[in-house]
This record gives C-alpha cells, structure tokens and sequence, in this order.
C-alpha cells in the first residue's frame, strides 16, 4: 500500500448498524484513512452534499433508505467515487445488482482481513491511477490551449492560428488589447511555439517602474554606478539572450526611455548603466500596450520612429465582450483550477449564474472573470455556483440610493438592459420577469436606448 | 505498561510478551495476574469472543498507575466486521487484547514450533502495542506494525518497528511519561 495515497483518501462508512461501523471505522483509521460514518442513506446524501469522498462503504439494508437508492444517487452525482457494498449472508442477489448498478465491489460481513485488506489496496490504487489520468489529460489540455489561452470563439481561433504564423519569424511583434484580455498569455505562446521557446521569457511591466529604476532594470547596472548600486545586476535586456523580450504596457515609458531603446534595438548592443563593456543583443522583442499608439503619437507622448521599430507585426487580442461564447468555457478553466486550489467540492455552474456572466460587460475582461470566480469559488457555500454568489457584479459603485421603491427598480431595470445591451429576452431573463412584463415596465419608466 | 492474562495463559508465553516489550520500547511492564475472559463477550452466533466488547471490560479495570494495559488470552477473537483479529486496539487508546489462539498454527493447518508461536505472540503484542500509542498501519513488510491478516504476513514481518513508525512510538511514548509524571 503506498502510504503517500493514504492520508488523501476520505472514506465515508455507511449503516445502520452501530457496532459495525465503529468496528470499521476503527479499523480503516489504524490503516490511516479520514474516515467520517453515517447511520442512514438520508444522512449519507446530507454528508455527500457537503463533502467530496473517495470510497464509500455502503449498506445493502438499511431501514430510511435502501443501499441501491443510494448506490443510484452516488453514481448519478460522483461518479468518480467508488462504492463498496457490504452484504449480509442472504444478500447476494441484491449484491450483484448493485454491482450491475455501478458499484466497484461487495463484501459479506464478517469480512476476511485478508480479502478486505486487498480490496482496498486495490480501489486505492484504482484512485490513484485515476487522479494521474486526470493530471495527464489536464495538462494536455493545457498545451493544447496554447499555454493557458482558452477560447473556442473565431476570433480566439483566428488568434491562435495567427499565433502558429508569427512564431515562426523573429520580427518584433505588437500585440494590442484592453487590459486584463492576456496579452502576456499570447506573449508566452508566441514564445512557445517559436524556435526560441527554449530560451528565457523575460517579461517586464514598463508601467510599474519610475523612470530611473526602470532604466536599471532593462540595462543592469555596475556596482557604484549610483547611490545604492553595491554590486552588479544584469538587467533584463541581457537576461533575454537567446529568447523572448516581452516589454507589457509599452505606452508607458518615458520618452527618453523610448529614444534609448530605439538606439539599442537598432544598434543591437548596449552597456548596463555606468558601464563601459558592449553587450550585445540577440532576442525576439515583443510589447504589449491598451493605449492607442497612434493617438499618443499625435499628443507627442510616443516616438513614431519607435512605434515603426516595434510594430512590424500587430496582433489584436480581443475583449472579452466580443467573445461571449468563451465565457462559459473559460468560467469552467477557472472553476477547475480553483477548485483545486483551494480544495472546494464545488462540481459546476448552475444555468441562471452562466446567464449572468454571459450577459455582463466585463470591462477588466478575462482577468475579471479570473478574480470573479475566485471570489466566488473561496465565498460559495453550496456544490456549485448559483446567481448569488456573482451578485456582487451587479451592484454599482458609489451610486446614492433613492428612496423610494419605484425609482429604485427604475434604475435597476434600466442598469440590467444596459448590461443586456437592451436585448429583451436575456434582461428579462435576468430580472425573471416575462418578456410582456419587461415591456411594460420600458414604457411606464419611459427608458430608451442610449446611443 | 501492566500485561494481564484473560482466563488459563501459558505463564511462559506472558513472560516472552513482557521480556519483548521491555526490551523493544524500553518500558517497564509489571504483570497483574489473571482475570476471567468477560463472558458478555462471547458472541454464541460466530462461537467467538468480541475484542471491542473486552477492551471496554478492560478500561474499567483499576489499574490507575499503568499508562497502557495489554491483556492476553487464548480465546480467539473477532470484531464485527472481521472474521477473526490477532489482537484489537484502538488507535490511541488504553488498552489492548491480545490472543494466541491462531497462532499455534501455521496458514496450511500444521502445527507451528514453539519458538515460532511464542515469536508471533510478541509481534502481535508489539502491534497493538503500537495501536494504543496511536501508530497506524505501515506499508513497509519488515515493520512490525504491518497488517497481518494471516499468520503468514506475521512470519514475514520483523519483531521491530521501521525507523518511521520508531519515531511515532518514541514520540507517543514522551507524551505518555509526561501524563504518568503529571
């Protein structure tokens, strides 16, 4: 038995008998599982609500409920968990049943130590197989995702084969696109798939540094150089030899910053600040801004002959808006993936909440949604996500509440056809009214349509 | 650490029991007589004795200055869900019971030598000894706190604990000096 599975799994030993199952519990805990018991099949399917389990032992007759009712509800809720059912002499039949029904095994009572023992080896390892099939296929989702980038819309498909294109040839690239729409995500694909996927990444936020740290953080520095500068660095211009220069929010460097990395991407050298030695250039630049560069050109906050040096390749990375039919499939990535971190039971998305982020603006686009459903996933109390826990998309900020009723659902109606950008069915559907209602209710409040 | 007999125990079978788990853990253990086997535990229906139903007898004996009680028998024992135990304990708990009446004999039905019989009783006795001192089941077939549902298992196991379940019984063993002294 591989002791490093068993502290992982969680047993729930169900009958109505007393005496068997604190016999069982005792022994399964000196084997070292967490064991939890219920005295009844209506407890169990509380417990089940509440809780993931790995294996069940699980009654054939029992007085609130027969073990193959809950046998049917275990296998059409967790199928994933396996079920042992223990007989007594006279139970074959019923056995053999649930074994039809999709339990793994039974046992008559009392066991053989010996055949109890194997059986549970074997389930074990039967977990553990399962849990590696589950990683393996995870992960090979994950690459066929491109490296995170999630999406089935055209436009996210044209991405993708965009991407297969670029990352062939080393001409620098601009990738454009709100915040929060994974520019840096199609930053690393683009690396990934390109012949220097084998070379650092190296990214870095132009917008997070003052301008003298940002200098020494591209170019490095030498010990003395300035106030503080006790040793060496390597800046992250030399730590992106032989790969990719991802420069993020690149509408925010200084202009006299543009003019220096002008000079170096045309000269393909530099020195670290206070530095004589020439270092050489070799990596492929990638930047990525939300700004409209042409529009910072004409207010001189952006070097047009740097603009022309960065863009010899643009790529559009759409919001999220235009790419609804992703929400749902993206909603499920981070469900999966914060389930798991934080070891929820949480097993979906109920329709009404999928209706609800569907119809949302997300103006911080995907890295919203990201936050979204972590906040929902570590405050949801239920298995699975319900409207509620996504309320708090839906309340405005900093607004001063009327009074009265009729005012406040006036602003409300009118807040949720905005956000359904005035399509009828999905804002009634939303507010759970009918359509004739909805209507009636545009008429009386007098709202339009804002152009 | 007291051992006690549960009805007729071979007296040299006590002493070997005792002389292992002074010797192993390095704990005194007093012997405390014979008491009868606690008829309520017989279970007519599978012609066995009840291990639970004897360690909650057992718990109420008056041995107060004993941290832990190992009882010995020759009667075989069973647990509601199994068919028959070596000895039983719970994890953590006071005390433990321990029988010898499977160990007489070996897997096919032949009689086991006694050396063989008397080794077997002390590693059952170390086992559940490692129960009250709330060690699990080990993985490791050398270590004696492996799950031996045949007399064969038993024979493969060692009379000593792996390093690890060593350092979990040294660890318990702190804690239980320190309640005896408090």
């Amino acid at each position: 038995m591989n002791t490093d599975m068993i502290g992982r799994i969680k047993i729930l030993v169900v009958d109505d008998e007393l005496i068997v199952r604190e016999s069982l519990i005792g022994w399964l805990k000196k084997t070292g599982y967490e064991v939890s018991a219920a005295e009844g099949g209506r407890r169990a399917i509380e417990m089940l609500s509440e809780k993931d389990y790995d294996l069940i032992f699980l009654d054939i007759k029992m007085p609130d409920m027969g073990g193959i009712e809950v046998l049917d509800h275990i296998k059409a809720n967790f199928p994933q968990t396996m079920v042992v059912m223990i007989t007594a002499y006279g139970s074959v039949e019923n056995s053999v049943e649930a074994m039809k029904r999709g339990a793994n095994d039974y046992l008559m009572k009392p066991f053989d130590p010996e055949q109890l023992t194997l059986l549970v080896e074997k389930l074990v390892q039967q977990k553990k197989i399962i849990d590696e099939n589950i990683l393996l296929r995870e992960h090979v989702a994950t690459r066929v995702k491109y490296e995170d980038l999630v999406g089935a819309a055209r436009c996210m498909r044209q991405l993708f084969d965009l991407i297969g294109k670029v990352s062939k040839v080393d001409s620098p690239i601009l990738l454009r696109g709100e915040t929060g729409t994974g520019k840096e995500l199609v930053a690393k694909a683009i690396h990934a798939k390109s012949d220097r996927c084998y070379g650092p990444f190296i990214p870095i936020n132009c917008g997070a540094f003052t301008e003298s740290l940002l200098e020494s953080e591209l170019f490095g520095h030498e010990s003395g150089s300035f106030t503080g500068a006790t040793k060496a660095k390597r800046g992250r211009l030399e730590m992106a030899q032989g790969g990719t220069f991802f420069l993020d929010e690149i509408g925010e460097i200084p202009l006299k910053m543009q003019v220096d990395l002008l000079r170096v991407l045309e000269e393909k050298k530099f020195h670290r600040v206070g530095g004589t030695k020439e270092i050489p250039l070799d990596f492929r630049l990638i930047s990525a801004t939300h700004r409209d560069l042409v529009k910072e050109i004409e207010r001189s906050h952006f070097r047009q002959d740097f603009y022309f040096r960065l863009n010899v390749i643009e790529i559009e990375v759409p919001p999220l808006r235009k790419r609804r039919e992703d929400i749902s499939i993206l909603a499920q990535h981070f469900l999966d993936r914060f389930r798991r971190e934080t070891n929820k039971p949480i097993t979906g998305i109920e329709q009404k909440a999928l209706e609800l982020l569907e119809a949302y603006e997300w103006p911080g686009n995907v890295r919203e949604l990201e936050n979204a459903m972590e906040r929902a996933v570590v405050l949801a109390r239920g298995r699975s996500l319900t409207r509620d826990d996504f309320a708090f998309l839906l309340r405005s900020s900093g607004q001063v509440m009327p009074q009265s009723l009729k005012e406040m659902e006036k602003i409300h109606i009118n807040r949720i056809l905005k956000l359904c950008q005035w399509n009828i069915s999905k804002a009634a559907k939303l507010l759970e009214v009918n359509r004739t209602t909805l209507h009636n209710k545009i008429d009386k409040y007098g709202l339009r349509p804002s152009n | 650490m007291g051992l006690i007999s549960l009805g007729p125990m071979g007296e040299v079978a006590v002493h070997v029991v005792a002389a292992n788990i002074q010797t192993i853990l390095e704990v005194p253990v007093d012997l405390l007589g014979s008491i009868e086997v606690p008829a309520h535990s017989f279970q007519p229906q599978r012609q066995q004795y009840d291990a639970g139903l004897i360690l909650k007898h057992l718990v109420r004996l008056p041995f107060p200055n004993h941290a832990r009680i190992i009882a010995l028998t020759s009667v075989d024992l069973c647990i509601p869900i199994l068919t028959h135990v070596f000895g039983e304990a719970e994890l953590g708990g006071r005390v433990a019971v321990v029988s010898d009446f499977r160990l007489r004999h070996n897997d096919d039905g032949t009689f086991a030598p006694l050396d063989r019989y008397y080794e077997r009783l002390a590693k059952v006795a170390l086992h559940e000894v490692g129960h009250t001192l709330s060690v699990y089941h080990c993985s490791d077939s050398k270590c004696v706190m492996r799950f031996s549902a045949k007399v064969r298992h038993l024979d493969e196991a060692g009379l000593y604990f792996c390093e690890r379940c060593e350092f979990m019984v040294r660890e318990s063993l702190k804690s239980v000096r320190t309640a005896v002294d408090d």
